[in-house]
Protein backbone atom coordinates (compact mmCIF):
# COMPACT_ATOMS: atom_id res chain seq x y z
CA UNK A 1 0.00 0.00 0.00
CA UNK A 2 1.34 3.66 -0.64
CA UNK A 3 1.83 6.07 2.02
CA UNK A 4 -1.14 8.15 0.41
CA UNK A 5 -3.34 5.21 0.83
CA UNK A 6 -2.70 4.69 4.26
CA UNK A 7 -2.88 7.93 5.77
CA UNK A 8 -6.82 7.94 3.81
CA UNK A 9 -7.75 4.59 5.85
CA UNK A 10 -6.36 6.21 9.30
CA UNK A 11 -7.66 9.79 8.04
CA UNK A 12 -11.38 8.17 7.84
CA UNK A 13 -10.83 6.32 11.15
CA UNK A 14 -10.08 9.95 12.71
CA UNK A 15 -13.05 10.70 11.01
CA UNK A 16 -15.08 8.19 11.79
CA UNK A 17 -14.09 9.29 15.87
CA UNK A 18 -14.40 12.47 15.37
CA UNK A 19 -18.51 11.58 14.37
CA UNK A 20 -18.91 9.58 17.41
CA UNK A 21 -17.24 11.83 19.58
CA UNK A 22 -20.03 14.52 18.42
CA UNK A 23 -22.50 12.11 18.65
CA UNK A 24 -22.25 11.67 22.12
CA UNK A 25 -21.83 15.09 22.84
CA UNK A 26 -24.71 15.52 21.22
CA UNK A 27 -27.02 12.69 22.73
CA UNK A 28 -26.15 13.99 25.77
CA UNK A 29 -26.81 17.72 25.91
CA UNK A 30 -29.66 17.26 23.99
CA UNK A 31 -31.69 20.07 26.04
CA UNK A 32 -28.90 22.26 24.74
CA UNK A 33 -27.57 21.84 21.59
CA UNK A 34 -28.87 20.90 17.93
CA UNK A 35 -28.79 18.55 15.99
CA UNK A 36 -26.37 20.35 13.24
CA UNK A 37 -23.12 19.74 15.45
CA UNK A 38 -22.56 16.35 13.65
CA UNK A 39 -22.44 18.39 10.50
CA UNK A 40 -19.20 19.79 12.31
CA UNK A 41 -17.72 15.92 11.79
CA UNK A 42 -18.78 15.94 7.96
CA UNK A 43 -16.94 18.99 7.77
CA UNK A 44 -14.44 18.41 9.46
CA UNK A 45 -13.36 14.90 7.42
CA UNK A 46 -13.96 16.72 4.08
CA UNK A 47 -11.54 19.73 5.52
CA UNK A 48 -9.04 16.74 5.97
CA UNK A 49 -9.71 15.10 2.63
CA UNK A 50 -8.81 18.56 1.26
CA UNK A 51 -5.42 18.40 3.21
CA UNK A 52 -4.92 14.67 2.40
CA UNK A 53 -5.13 15.64 -1.67
CA UNK A 54 -3.08 18.69 -1.27
CA UNK A 55 -0.64 16.37 0.25
CA UNK A 56 -0.97 13.54 -2.65
CA UNK A 57 -0.03 16.17 -4.91
CA UNK A 58 3.01 17.76 -2.88
CA UNK A 59 4.58 15.42 -1.10
CA UNK A 60 3.75 11.94 -2.27
CA UNK A 61 6.38 10.13 0.09
CA UNK A 62 5.72 11.66 2.83
CA UNK A 63 5.07 10.07 6.67
CA UNK A 64 1.39 8.51 6.08
CA UNK A 65 0.69 8.96 9.86
CA UNK A 66 1.18 12.41 10.80
CA UNK A 67 -1.57 14.10 8.99
CA UNK A 68 -4.42 11.59 10.57
CA UNK A 69 -2.35 12.27 13.87
CA UNK A 70 -3.18 15.77 14.00
CA UNK A 71 -6.72 15.30 12.28
CA UNK A 72 -7.30 13.13 15.39
CA UNK A 73 -5.80 15.77 18.31
CA UNK A 74 -7.59 18.54 16.71
CA UNK A 75 -10.53 16.37 16.46
CA UNK A 76 -10.62 15.61 19.95
CA UNK A 77 -9.79 19.01 20.80
CA UNK A 78 -12.57 20.46 18.74
CA UNK A 79 -14.94 17.90 20.35
CA UNK A 80 -14.22 19.09 23.82
CA UNK A 81 -14.75 23.19 23.27
CA UNK A 82 -17.64 22.49 21.26
CA UNK A 83 -18.95 20.62 24.34
CA UNK A 84 -17.78 23.11 26.81
CA UNK A 85 -18.84 26.31 24.58
CA UNK A 86 -20.21 26.00 20.87
CA UNK A 87 -19.57 29.63 20.48
CA UNK A 88 -16.32 29.43 21.05
CA UNK A 89 -15.49 25.77 18.86
CA UNK A 90 -16.97 27.61 15.53
CA UNK A 91 -14.37 30.05 16.39
CA UNK A 92 -11.67 27.16 16.78
CA UNK A 93 -13.16 25.39 13.28
CA UNK A 94 -12.56 28.25 11.47
CA UNK A 95 -9.13 28.42 13.07
CA UNK A 96 -8.48 24.59 11.93
CA UNK A 97 -9.59 25.72 8.18
CA UNK A 98 -6.98 28.81 8.35
CA UNK A 99 -4.85 26.59 10.02
CA UNK A 100 -5.17 23.46 7.19
CA UNK A 101 -4.56 26.56 4.36
CA UNK A 102 -1.63 27.34 6.07
CA UNK A 103 -0.45 23.85 5.75
CA UNK A 104 -1.28 23.65 2.08
CA UNK A 105 0.43 26.77 1.25
CA UNK A 106 3.48 25.52 3.11
CA UNK A 107 3.50 22.17 1.25
CA UNK A 108 2.85 23.94 -1.99
CA UNK A 109 5.75 26.60 -1.84
CA UNK A 110 7.93 24.46 -0.55
CA UNK A 111 7.94 20.80 -2.27
CA UNK A 112 10.42 21.43 -4.73
CA UNK A 113 13.41 22.49 -1.93
CA UNK A 114 11.95 23.44 1.55
CA UNK A 115 16.42 23.52 2.14
CA UNK A 116 16.53 26.39 0.49
CA UNK A 117 15.27 27.78 3.67
CA UNK A 118 19.05 27.59 4.68
CA UNK A 119 19.97 30.56 3.08
CA UNK A 120 17.41 32.72 5.25
CA UNK A 121 18.76 31.34 8.70
CA UNK A 122 19.36 34.87 9.66
CA UNK A 123 16.37 36.24 8.29
CA UNK A 124 14.82 33.87 10.69
CA UNK A 125 16.96 34.22 14.31
CA UNK A 126 15.90 38.26 13.78
CA UNK A 127 12.11 37.12 12.82
CA UNK A 128 12.32 35.18 15.83
CA UNK A 129 13.65 37.44 18.14
CA UNK A 130 10.98 40.27 16.74
CA UNK A 131 7.69 38.38 16.84
CA UNK A 132 8.96 37.97 20.94
CA UNK A 133 8.74 41.89 20.86
CA UNK A 134 5.44 42.47 19.49
CA UNK A 135 3.50 41.83 22.44
CA UNK A 136 5.98 44.45 24.50
CA UNK A 137 5.34 47.18 21.68
CA UNK A 138 2.89 49.93 23.19
CA UNK A 139 -0.70 49.98 21.66
CA UNK A 140 -0.73 46.30 20.29
CA UNK A 141 0.62 44.63 23.13
CA UNK A 142 -1.87 43.23 25.55
CA UNK A 143 -1.29 41.64 29.42
CA UNK A 144 -3.73 38.79 29.69
CA UNK A 145 -3.08 36.73 33.42
CA UNK A 146 0.10 38.37 34.28
CA UNK A 147 1.78 37.57 31.01
CA UNK A 148 2.41 40.25 28.02
CA UNK A 149 2.25 37.71 24.99
CA UNK A 150 -0.76 38.95 23.21
CA UNK A 151 -0.97 41.13 20.27
CA UNK A 152 -4.50 42.79 19.32
CA UNK A 153 -4.96 44.39 16.09
CA UNK A 154 -8.22 45.50 15.10
CA UNK A 155 -10.58 42.64 16.68
CA UNK A 156 -7.76 39.84 16.38
CA UNK A 157 -6.00 38.43 19.02
CA UNK A 158 -2.56 36.74 18.19
CA UNK A 159 0.28 35.45 20.00
CA UNK A 160 3.27 35.98 18.19
CA UNK A 161 5.64 34.04 20.15
CA UNK A 162 3.64 30.53 18.88
CA UNK A 163 5.46 31.56 15.43
CA UNK A 164 8.30 32.83 16.35
CA UNK A 165 9.10 28.61 17.96
CA UNK A 166 9.42 28.03 14.58
CA UNK A 167 11.01 30.53 13.47
CA UNK A 168 13.47 29.93 16.14
CA UNK A 169 13.41 26.37 15.14
CA UNK A 170 14.47 26.81 11.13
CA UNK A 171 17.41 29.61 12.60
CA UNK A 172 19.02 27.27 14.77
CA UNK A 173 18.77 24.26 12.74
CA UNK A 174 20.55 25.83 9.40
CA UNK A 175 22.83 27.67 12.05
CA UNK A 176 24.10 24.33 13.74
CA UNK A 177 23.97 22.56 10.71
CA UNK A 178 26.52 24.77 8.96
CA UNK A 179 28.86 25.73 12.67
CA UNK A 180 28.11 22.38 14.43
CA UNK A 181 31.88 21.40 13.57
CA UNK A 182 33.61 24.59 15.06
CA UNK A 183 31.02 24.97 17.53
CA UNK A 184 32.07 21.25 18.54
CA UNK A 185 35.67 22.60 19.60
CA UNK A 186 34.29 25.22 20.95
CA UNK A 187 36.02 28.54 19.58
CA UNK A 188 34.45 31.85 21.53
CA UNK A 189 34.38 33.69 18.21
CA UNK A 190 31.55 31.15 16.21
CA UNK A 191 29.49 31.21 19.78
CA UNK A 192 28.45 35.22 18.76
CA UNK A 193 25.10 35.13 16.62
CA UNK A 194 24.07 32.06 18.49
CA UNK A 195 24.28 33.68 22.00
CA UNK A 196 23.25 37.26 20.84
CA UNK A 197 19.85 35.60 19.49
CA UNK A 198 19.20 33.38 22.53
CA UNK A 199 20.30 35.94 24.82
CA UNK A 200 17.89 38.35 23.22
CA UNK A 201 15.25 35.81 23.24
CA UNK A 202 15.51 35.07 26.96
CA UNK A 203 15.28 38.79 28.13
CA UNK A 204 12.52 38.95 26.08
CA UNK A 205 11.06 36.16 27.68
CA UNK A 206 11.29 36.87 30.73
CA UNK A 207 10.25 40.62 29.92
CA UNK A 208 7.29 39.32 29.02
CA UNK A 209 6.66 36.82 32.55
CA UNK A 210 5.53 33.82 29.96
CA UNK A 211 7.70 31.36 31.50
CA UNK A 212 6.44 28.14 30.31
CA UNK A 213 7.68 29.59 26.73
CA UNK A 214 11.31 30.26 28.02
CA UNK A 215 11.26 26.54 29.35
CA UNK A 216 10.29 25.59 26.04
CA UNK A 217 12.60 27.88 23.69
CA UNK A 218 15.21 26.52 26.47
CA UNK A 219 14.58 22.85 25.94
CA UNK A 220 14.46 23.26 22.01
CA UNK A 221 17.66 25.24 21.97
CA UNK A 222 19.63 22.51 24.28
CA UNK A 223 18.10 19.52 22.30
CA UNK A 224 18.91 21.06 18.75
CA UNK A 225 22.68 21.74 20.35
CA UNK A 226 23.39 18.47 21.64
CA UNK A 227 22.44 17.12 18.18
CA UNK A 228 24.36 19.09 16.62
CA UNK A 229 27.68 18.58 18.71
CA UNK A 230 27.28 15.17 20.67
CA UNK A 231 28.82 16.79 23.58
CA UNK A 232 27.75 16.13 27.02
CA UNK A 233 29.20 19.20 28.27
CA UNK A 234 27.27 21.58 26.82
CA UNK A 235 23.98 19.85 28.01
CA UNK A 236 25.51 19.87 31.96
CA UNK A 237 26.64 23.67 31.52
CA UNK A 238 22.90 24.41 29.99
CA UNK A 239 21.35 23.22 32.65
CA UNK A 240 23.72 24.53 35.54
CA UNK A 241 22.96 27.63 33.68
CA UNK A 242 19.16 27.27 33.93
CA UNK A 243 19.07 26.17 37.07
CA UNK A 244 21.40 29.32 38.61
CA UNK A 245 18.71 31.32 36.08
CA UNK A 246 16.09 29.99 37.47
CA UNK A 247 17.24 30.43 41.58
CA UNK A 248 17.43 34.05 40.37
CA UNK A 249 14.11 34.35 38.62
CA UNK A 250 12.74 32.67 41.53
CA UNK A 251 14.07 35.33 44.49
CA UNK A 252 13.10 38.04 41.82
CA UNK A 253 9.92 37.54 40.64
CA UNK A 254 7.08 36.99 43.14
CA UNK A 255 5.13 35.71 39.85
CA UNK A 256 7.08 32.68 39.63
CA UNK A 257 7.28 31.96 43.39
CA UNK A 258 3.78 32.20 43.83
CA UNK A 259 3.56 29.42 40.61
CA UNK A 260 6.49 27.20 42.79
CA UNK A 261 4.41 27.33 46.23
CA UNK A 262 1.23 26.81 44.22
CA UNK A 263 2.89 23.43 42.91
CA UNK A 264 4.41 22.06 46.40
CA UNK A 265 1.67 22.98 48.58
CA UNK A 266 -1.80 23.42 47.00
CA UNK A 267 -3.71 23.02 49.76
CA UNK A 268 -3.51 24.37 53.23
CA UNK A 269 -5.30 23.75 56.32
CA UNK A 270 -5.25 27.34 57.58
CA UNK A 271 -6.10 30.69 55.75
CA UNK A 272 -3.16 32.15 54.32
CA UNK A 273 -2.55 35.25 52.53
CA UNK A 274 -4.57 35.89 49.28
CA UNK A 275 -3.27 38.14 46.82
CA UNK A 276 -6.02 38.36 45.02
CA UNK A 277 -8.51 39.53 47.55
CA UNK A 278 -6.22 41.02 49.35
CA UNK A 279 -7.38 38.75 52.69
CA UNK A 280 -7.02 35.72 54.60
CA UNK A 281 -8.35 32.13 52.77
CA UNK A 282 -7.00 28.77 52.35
CA UNK A 283 -5.09 28.50 49.53
CA UNK A 284 -7.21 26.03 47.70
CA UNK A 285 -9.93 28.85 47.86
CA UNK A 286 -7.11 31.53 46.31
CA UNK A 287 -3.93 31.26 44.36
CA UNK A 288 -4.20 27.80 43.93
CA UNK A 289 -8.07 27.34 42.75
CA UNK A 290 -7.13 27.08 39.54
CA UNK A 291 -4.98 23.80 39.71
CA UNK A 292 -6.90 22.26 42.54
CA UNK A 293 -10.46 22.43 40.83
CA UNK A 294 -8.62 20.67 37.69
CA UNK A 295 -7.26 17.65 40.19
CA UNK A 296 -10.57 17.43 41.46
CA UNK A 297 -11.97 17.29 37.68
CA UNK A 298 -9.61 14.74 36.67
CA UNK A 299 -9.98 12.36 39.88
CA UNK A 300 -13.90 12.86 39.41
CA UNK A 301 -13.35 10.76 35.82
CA UNK A 302 -11.84 8.20 37.50
CA UNK A 303 -11.07 4.76 35.24
CA UNK A 304 -13.31 4.91 32.50
CA UNK A 305 -14.70 8.64 32.50
CA UNK A 306 -17.82 10.17 32.34
CA UNK A 307 -18.39 9.81 28.45
CA UNK A 308 -17.95 12.94 26.51
CA UNK A 309 -20.72 15.72 27.21
CA UNK A 310 -21.37 14.05 30.74
CA UNK A 311 -18.50 15.61 32.67
CA UNK A 312 -19.25 18.13 35.56
CA UNK A 313 -17.38 21.86 34.76
CA UNK A 314 -20.39 24.08 35.66
CA UNK A 315 -21.46 25.04 39.51
CA UNK A 316 -24.81 24.65 40.53
CA UNK A 317 -25.19 28.13 39.94
CA UNK A 318 -24.15 27.58 36.07
CA UNK A 319 -20.62 29.50 36.55
CA UNK A 320 -17.72 27.68 34.98
CA UNK A 321 -15.71 26.29 37.50
CA UNK A 322 -12.08 26.24 36.51
CA UNK A 323 -11.00 29.39 34.37
CA UNK A 324 -9.68 29.06 31.32
CA UNK A 325 -10.48 25.18 30.89
CA UNK A 326 -10.15 25.38 27.13
CA UNK A 327 -6.88 26.63 26.59
CA UNK A 328 -4.71 25.86 29.74
CA UNK A 329 -6.72 23.39 31.37
CA UNK A 330 -8.34 21.50 28.35
CA UNK A 331 -6.20 18.39 29.25
CA UNK A 332 -8.15 17.91 32.88
CA UNK A 333 -11.41 18.73 31.22
CA UNK A 334 -10.87 15.51 28.95
CA UNK A 335 -9.46 13.51 31.71
CA UNK A 336 -12.91 13.86 33.48
CA UNK A 337 -14.88 12.91 30.18
CA UNK A 338 -12.33 10.18 28.88
CA UNK A 339 -11.21 8.73 32.25
CA UNK A 340 -7.90 7.43 32.79
CA UNK A 341 -7.82 4.99 30.07
CA UNK A 342 -8.92 8.06 27.49
CA UNK A 343 -6.21 10.60 29.10
CA UNK A 344 -3.45 8.01 28.62
CA UNK A 345 -4.40 7.41 24.97
CA UNK A 346 -4.42 10.76 24.29
CA UNK A 347 -1.05 11.11 25.64
CA UNK A 348 0.26 7.64 23.65
CA UNK A 349 -1.43 9.80 20.48
CA UNK A 350 1.40 12.73 21.23
CA UNK A 351 4.43 9.99 22.15
CA UNK A 352 3.14 8.09 18.41
CA UNK A 353 3.71 11.59 16.89
CA UNK A 354 6.60 12.35 18.12
CA UNK A 355 8.10 8.72 17.24
CA UNK A 356 7.17 9.03 13.84
CA UNK A 357 8.56 12.95 14.07
CA UNK A 358 12.26 11.14 14.91
CA UNK A 359 11.52 8.47 12.47
CA UNK A 360 11.49 11.23 9.71
CA UNK A 361 14.62 13.26 11.19
CA UNK A 362 16.72 10.04 11.41
CA UNK A 363 15.54 8.94 7.68
CA UNK A 364 16.65 12.28 6.69
CA UNK A 365 19.61 12.17 4.82
CA UNK A 366 21.38 15.85 5.47
CA UNK A 367 22.19 17.66 8.20
CA UNK A 368 19.75 20.68 8.27
CA UNK A 369 16.50 18.67 7.47
CA UNK A 370 17.72 15.69 10.44
CA UNK A 371 18.08 18.93 13.01
CA UNK A 372 14.71 20.25 11.43
CA UNK A 373 12.68 17.36 11.92
CA UNK A 374 14.14 16.94 15.57
CA UNK A 375 13.91 20.69 16.25
CA UNK A 376 10.28 20.81 15.58
CA UNK A 377 9.35 17.45 17.24
CA UNK A 378 11.16 17.73 20.06
CA UNK A 379 9.42 21.37 20.52
CA UNK A 380 6.12 19.76 20.10
CA UNK A 381 6.85 16.76 22.84
CA UNK A 382 7.92 19.45 25.40
CA UNK A 383 5.52 21.80 25.30
CA UNK A 384 2.97 18.60 25.69
CA UNK A 385 4.99 17.33 28.67
CA UNK A 386 5.40 21.16 30.14
CA UNK A 387 1.24 21.49 30.09
CA UNK A 388 0.51 18.56 31.02
CA UNK A 389 3.05 18.16 33.64
CA UNK A 390 1.97 21.30 34.68
CA UNK A 391 -2.02 19.90 35.27
CA UNK A 392 -0.64 17.06 36.70
CA UNK A 393 1.59 18.40 38.96
CA UNK A 394 4.91 16.98 37.54
CA UNK A 395 6.26 20.29 37.11
CA UNK A 396 5.30 23.70 38.37
CA UNK A 397 2.15 24.89 36.17
CA UNK A 398 2.73 27.63 33.44
CA UNK A 399 0.35 28.48 30.82
CA UNK A 400 0.77 27.31 27.58
CA UNK A 401 -1.51 25.48 24.76
CA UNK A 402 -1.82 21.80 24.44
CA UNK A 403 -0.63 21.22 21.01
CA UNK A 404 -3.44 20.68 18.06
CA UNK A 405 -5.80 20.44 21.02
CA UNK A 406 -6.49 23.80 22.95
CA UNK A 407 -8.72 26.55 21.97
CA UNK A 408 -6.00 29.29 20.14
CA UNK A 409 -5.66 30.53 16.86
CA UNK A 410 -1.96 31.33 17.16
CA UNK A 411 -1.26 27.26 18.58
CA UNK A 412 -3.25 25.45 15.85
CA UNK A 413 -1.25 28.16 12.71
CA UNK A 414 2.30 27.20 14.29
CA UNK A 415 1.32 23.50 15.23
CA UNK A 416 -0.16 23.01 11.40
CA UNK A 417 3.11 24.39 10.54
CA UNK A 418 5.23 21.65 12.23
CA UNK A 419 3.12 18.74 10.73
CA UNK A 420 3.50 20.27 7.07
CA UNK A 421 7.51 20.76 8.01
CA UNK A 422 7.79 17.24 9.54
CA UNK A 423 5.53 16.11 6.13
CA UNK A 424 8.54 17.89 3.45
CA UNK A 425 11.29 16.42 5.29
CA UNK A 426 10.25 13.16 5.22
CA UNK A 427 8.76 13.17 1.49
CA UNK A 428 12.27 14.06 0.66
CA UNK A 429 13.93 11.76 2.46
CA UNK A 430 11.23 8.62 1.64
CA UNK A 431 11.83 9.76 -1.77
CA UNK A 432 15.46 9.50 -1.76
CA UNK A 433 15.03 5.88 -0.04
CA UNK A 434 12.74 4.76 -2.41
CA UNK A 435 14.83 6.23 -5.77
CA UNK A 436 17.69 4.34 -4.73
CA UNK A 437 16.39 1.03 -5.07
CA UNK B 1 -40.08 6.74 30.20
CA UNK B 2 -37.46 4.22 32.61
CA UNK B 3 -37.10 1.94 29.45
CA UNK B 4 -36.77 5.85 27.41
CA UNK B 5 -33.91 6.74 30.15
CA UNK B 6 -32.03 2.94 29.62
CA UNK B 7 -31.91 3.16 26.48
CA UNK B 8 -30.69 6.74 26.59
CA UNK B 9 -28.16 5.55 28.98
CA UNK B 10 -26.88 2.22 26.96
CA UNK B 11 -26.23 4.73 23.61
CA UNK B 12 -24.02 7.12 25.73
CA UNK B 13 -22.40 4.14 27.63
CA UNK B 14 -21.84 2.71 24.08
CA UNK B 15 -20.48 5.29 22.15
CA UNK B 16 -17.97 6.08 25.34
CA UNK B 17 -16.73 2.32 24.56
CA UNK B 18 -16.77 2.96 20.59
CA UNK B 19 -14.68 6.18 21.18
CA UNK B 20 -12.24 4.52 23.74
CA UNK B 21 -12.12 1.65 21.37
CA UNK B 22 -11.14 2.90 18.12
CA UNK B 23 -8.47 5.52 20.06
CA UNK B 24 -6.76 2.49 21.00
CA UNK B 25 -7.02 0.25 17.49
CA UNK B 26 -6.05 3.84 16.07
CA UNK B 27 -2.77 4.09 18.41
CA UNK B 28 -2.38 0.42 18.18
CA UNK B 29 -1.73 -0.21 14.66
CA UNK B 30 0.22 2.65 13.94
CA UNK B 31 2.63 1.56 16.34
CA UNK B 32 2.21 -2.07 15.21
CA UNK B 33 3.41 -0.72 11.56
CA UNK B 34 6.06 1.52 12.75
CA UNK B 35 7.23 -1.59 14.73
CA UNK B 36 7.91 -2.94 11.04
CA UNK B 37 10.42 -0.96 9.42
CA UNK B 38 12.93 -0.75 12.01
CA UNK B 39 15.94 -0.88 9.64
CA UNK B 40 16.68 2.53 10.28
CA UNK B 41 19.53 3.83 8.03
CA UNK B 42 21.25 5.45 11.95
CA UNK B 43 20.37 5.07 15.44
CA UNK B 44 19.97 7.99 16.76
CA UNK B 45 19.01 11.94 15.46
CA UNK B 46 22.70 13.23 16.63
CA UNK B 47 24.51 14.41 13.57
CA UNK B 48 27.35 12.11 13.18
CA UNK B 49 28.70 12.20 16.63
CA UNK B 50 32.15 10.59 15.46
CA UNK B 51 32.49 13.63 13.35
CA UNK B 52 30.92 16.30 15.75
CA UNK B 53 33.70 14.98 18.80
CA UNK B 54 35.75 18.10 18.67
CA UNK B 55 39.51 18.90 18.83
CA UNK B 56 41.05 15.92 16.99
CA UNK B 57 39.42 17.06 13.07
CA UNK B 58 38.31 13.56 12.36
CA UNK B 59 37.61 14.22 8.16
CA UNK B 60 36.29 10.92 6.27
CA UNK B 61 37.56 10.64 2.69
CA UNK B 62 34.71 10.38 0.70
CA UNK B 63 36.38 11.56 -2.46
CA UNK B 64 37.13 14.86 -4.46
CA UNK B 65 35.63 16.73 -7.27
CA UNK B 66 38.03 17.81 -9.66
CA UNK B 67 37.53 20.71 -12.40
CA UNK B 68 37.75 19.24 -15.69
CA UNK B 69 36.61 22.57 -17.37
CA UNK B 70 35.51 26.13 -16.29
CA UNK B 71 35.75 29.73 -17.01
CA UNK B 72 36.90 30.43 -13.91
CA UNK B 73 38.26 27.79 -11.73
CA UNK B 74 41.59 26.64 -12.52
CA UNK B 75 41.37 23.21 -14.82
CA UNK B 76 42.77 20.54 -12.44
CA UNK B 77 41.63 22.36 -9.13
CA UNK B 78 40.18 19.77 -6.67
CA UNK B 79 37.34 20.05 -3.74
CA UNK B 80 38.19 17.35 -1.37
CA UNK B 81 34.78 16.18 -0.30
CA UNK B 82 34.71 15.12 3.80
CA UNK B 83 31.61 14.31 5.61
CA UNK B 84 29.88 17.38 5.09
CA UNK B 85 27.54 18.76 1.86
CA UNK B 86 29.34 20.31 -0.68
CA UNK B 87 27.48 23.40 -2.65
CA UNK B 88 28.19 24.38 -6.14
CA UNK B 89 26.56 27.36 -7.30
CA UNK B 90 27.59 31.05 -8.39
CA UNK B 91 26.72 32.53 -4.84
CA UNK B 92 29.60 33.65 -2.64
CA UNK B 93 28.04 31.36 -0.04
CA UNK B 94 29.26 28.26 -1.70
CA UNK B 95 31.70 25.55 -1.05
CA UNK B 96 32.40 25.99 -4.51
CA UNK B 97 31.70 28.86 -5.91
CA UNK B 98 31.70 29.76 -9.46
CA UNK B 99 31.01 33.46 -9.99
CA UNK B 100 30.34 34.75 -13.46
CA UNK B 101 29.09 31.59 -14.48
CA UNK B 102 26.11 32.91 -16.44
CA UNK B 103 24.21 29.85 -16.72
CA UNK B 104 24.35 28.47 -12.99
CA UNK B 105 22.12 29.01 -10.35
CA UNK B 106 23.30 30.79 -7.16
CA UNK B 107 22.73 27.66 -5.38
CA UNK B 108 22.72 24.89 -7.94
CA UNK B 109 23.98 21.88 -6.67
CA UNK B 110 24.84 19.90 -3.60
CA UNK B 111 27.14 16.74 -3.46
CA UNK B 112 26.74 14.94 -0.31
CA UNK B 113 28.47 11.69 1.13
CA UNK B 114 25.99 9.40 2.64
CA UNK B 115 26.53 5.93 4.37
CA UNK B 116 26.35 4.04 0.75
CA UNK B 117 28.02 7.02 -1.22
CA UNK B 118 28.17 10.28 -2.86
CA UNK B 119 24.96 11.82 -3.82
CA UNK B 120 24.49 14.53 -6.04
CA UNK B 121 21.26 16.47 -5.82
CA UNK B 122 20.36 19.56 -8.16
CA UNK B 123 19.24 22.13 -5.45
CA UNK B 124 16.09 23.86 -7.54
CA UNK B 125 18.83 25.16 -10.73
CA UNK B 126 17.51 26.85 -13.59
CA UNK B 127 19.27 25.52 -16.09
CA UNK B 128 19.68 22.12 -14.28
CA UNK B 129 22.92 19.37 -13.41
CA UNK B 130 23.61 16.69 -15.77
CA UNK B 131 25.78 13.89 -15.07
CA UNK B 132 27.84 12.41 -17.70
CA UNK B 133 25.34 14.59 -20.39
CA UNK B 134 22.30 13.27 -18.81
CA UNK B 135 19.73 15.64 -16.97
CA UNK B 136 18.98 14.51 -13.17
CA UNK B 137 15.60 14.44 -12.13
CA UNK B 138 16.14 13.50 -8.61
CA UNK B 139 19.40 12.51 -6.27
CA UNK B 140 21.73 10.14 -7.96
CA UNK B 141 24.89 7.98 -6.53
CA UNK B 142 28.15 9.20 -8.47
CA UNK B 143 30.53 6.76 -9.24
CA UNK B 144 34.29 7.10 -10.33
CA UNK B 145 34.93 9.49 -13.19
CA UNK B 146 31.40 10.53 -13.38
CA UNK B 147 31.15 14.54 -14.74
CA UNK B 148 29.17 16.53 -13.31
CA UNK B 149 27.99 19.37 -15.13
CA UNK B 150 26.86 22.66 -13.49
CA UNK B 151 26.30 25.91 -15.91
CA UNK B 152 29.77 25.91 -18.22
CA UNK B 153 31.60 24.06 -15.42
CA UNK B 154 32.26 20.86 -15.25
CA UNK B 155 33.85 18.89 -12.41
CA UNK B 156 34.76 14.90 -12.64
CA UNK B 157 34.28 12.29 -9.06
CA UNK B 158 36.92 11.17 -8.52
CA UNK B 159 37.24 8.33 -5.00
Amino acid sequence: MTNRNRELIYLTVAGVLTGVGFASVYIARKSEISAASLTYAAFFFALYLVAHLVARYTVPHADPYLLPIAALLTAVGLTEIYRLGPSDAFKQGLWVVIGVAVFAVALLGLRRDYRLLENYKYLFGLGAIALLFMPLLPVIGQTINGSRLWVHVGGLQFQPGELGKIALIVFLAAYLREKREVLAQGRLKDWGPLLVIWGGAMLVLFATGDLGSALLYYGIFLALLYAATARVAYVAVAIGLFLAGSIVVYKGTPHVRERVTNWLHPWTTHPVYCPFSGTQALRQDCASYQEVQSLYSIGHGGFGGTGLGQGTFTSSSGRQIIPYLNTDFIYSALAQELGLIGAAALLMVYMVFVLRGFRVSLFAADGFSKLLAAGLTFGFALQTFIIVGGILRVIPLTGITLPLVSYGGSSIISNFIVVAGLMLVSNRANADVEGAR
Amino acid sequence: MILASTTYETVLLVLKLAFLVLLYLFIWRIVRTAGRDLRLPQESFILSPALAGGGIAQTVDSGRLVVVQSSILEVGEEFDLDSTALTVGRGAQNDVSIEGDEFASARHVRVEPRRDGVWVSDAGSTNGTFVNGVRIDRPRKLVQGDVVRVGETELRFET
